[in-house]
């Protein structure tokens, strides 16, 4: 019996009109509780963490620089499988969830190119190096700006969808290769100077706000995820009898 | 009705592609007078600095011949899907994998290759040392396929669209980062008097994979982008 439920309730949310209402019902809930975790974690990593020992207050861009680090590249594996789906399957829903990934995670990896940029002035007194863990987020940055760009290069958008999908795949195994060829790279010429906090020697009272932080940056993927996806929806399926009841629905007072 | 086999295939694919190409020589010189000119360029832009321009030779060599081979991408496949025949090419008996791998190569003959011919030359008007250009050849001659093999996949992939120049660039920019570090690696190396194998055993384990699987992931693009 159980066994039957699960692939029921997945076929179920996987049909467009029922996941319009689903993620409706869940968008402000999880927008709610991205703000509500954002608040803390910021409230604590700004004001309540300790200053650090070297590098005083100009650490703290830390709460905004590493969750944003981890959402590019957790956006990408999100992406990268909502790909495998699309077209090994098929399954539409996936193709959107895919292609309306692309964008958050590609601002993700802006916010994190930006605000290491501004951390290194102060710390490294530069704004840009070519390090290896930097180049590799830039190199990320253009495979988002690349499957973006497929996507809306077709008219077809069912078709662009899926070459996209294809060149994120693409993209999974570029990533690990790009990040081990820089960081041979670089090692060649001169050994690598600076190296980031290490996880593990981190202190607890600024472990906690970076979790909190973590945990409301996963939280506002998926409620923009949800958005730009029943947008989406909505304008894939505008034909589709489900949105025209939507529609007149919404024009009754 | 007997089919003409794989090999058969294939011999009669590259004879219509070399010919096509040669019929239409302009455009093979076309990738080639553009490397001279940027190299030409360099010296101009940078100050007739003999040590510096030696410096930088190798670098600027390797990315000038990458941009040309960029500059010729685009035209891969855009003959044959205007005229229809790329479609025949998907609908043929034989297996399509080895046919594109066909097309690349013949595209990889009509404008690698006479880069890679040029390449002394170009290397030449920026001082490279002469000990540093066996491993510039090298490099390249294991380079350039792997660009025309990474391409091929990605202009398949573009083959359905109308405008894809300046995508296509955006799409193989994080491709070829690997490659271009390698092909570099070896130049520099070679330069400083340092043993460059590694690098070009690199590039040879990349080409020997891409080989096998950049045709077939190039067919499976190639069904995506022309399944309407």
């Amino acid at each position: 019996m159980s066994g039957k439920w699960i692939p029921l309730w997945l076929h179920k949310l996987g049909s467009p009109p029922i996941f319009y209402r689903f993620a409706g019902k869940l968008r402000p809930w999880l927008l709610t509780l991205a703000l509500l975790l954002g608040a803390i974690g910021l409230y604590g990593g700004l004001v309540l963490a300790p200053a650090d020992a070297r590098q005083g207050d100009g650490y703290r861009i830390i709460f905004i620089h590493v969750p944003s680090a981890w959402m590019s590249l957790f956006i990408y594996g999100v992406m990268a499988f909502a790909a495998f789906l699309a077209l090994v399957w098929r399954v539409k829903l996936a193709e959107v969830a895919a292609m309306q990934s692309a964008p958050i995670g590609a601002a993700f990896t802006l916010i994190t190119l930006v605000t290491g940029s501004l951390w290194g002035k102060p710390m490294w007194g530069t704004w840009w190096t070519w390090d290896a863990r930097l180049t590799s987020e830039l190199v990320l940055l253009f495979i988002y700006l690349g499957v973006i760009g497929l996507y809306h290069a077709f008219e077809d958008r069912r078709q662009g969808a899926r070459a996209a999908a294809f060149l994120a795949l693409i993209g999974v195994v570029n990533v690990p290769i790009v990040h081990f060829s820089v960081n041979w790279w670089n090692t060649l010429h001169q050994g690598s100077t600076i190296r980031l906090l290490g996880p593990s020697t981190i202190a607890p009272g600024m472990l906690w706000p970076l979790l909190t932080m973590m945990a409301a940056t996963k939280c506002y993927y998926l409620a923009s995820l949800a958005a730009r996806m029943r947008t989406d929806l909505l304008d894939l399926e505008s034909g589709k009898d489900w949105v025209r009841k939507l529609a007149v629905e919404a024009a009754q007072p | 009705m007997s089919e003409p086999s794989l090999a058969r295939a294939c011999a009669a694919l590259l004879r219509r592609d070399l010919t096509l190409a040669w019929r239409r020589r302009g455009d093979i010189a076309l990738p080639l007078l553009y490397a001279l000119i940027v190299i030409t360029l360099f010296p101009f832009a940078l100050g007739p600095d003999n040590a510096l321009l030696q410096r930088i030779a190798g670098g600027v060599v390797l990315v000038t011949v990458l941009l040309a081979m960029l500059l010729a991408l685009d035209a891969m496949f855009r003959g044959d899907i205007e005229d229809g025949s790329l479609e025949q090419l998907v609908l043929a008996p034989q297996p399509l994998a080895p046919l594109l791998a066909t097309k690349i190569l013949s595209h990889w003959l009509t404008t690698a290759l006479p880069l890679i011919v040029l390449a002394p030359l170009l290397a030449g008007m920026l001082h490279l040392a002469t000990t540093a250009l066996p491993a510039l050849l090298l490099a390249l001659l294991l380079g350039t396929p792997l660009l025309s093999l990474l391409g091929a996949v990605l202009v398949a992939l573009t083959a359905g669209t109308r405008r894809s120049g300046m995508l296509l660039a955006l799409m193989l920019l994080p491709m070829c980062v690997p490659v271009v570090i390698f092909m570099a690696g070896a130049v520099a190396a070679a330069q400083q008097g340092l043993p460059w194998s590694a690098p070009i055993a690199w590039l040879g384990a990349a080409l020997a994979l891409l080989l096998v699987l950049a045709p077939l992931a190039c067919a499976a693009a190639l069904r995506i982008a022309l399944d309407a």
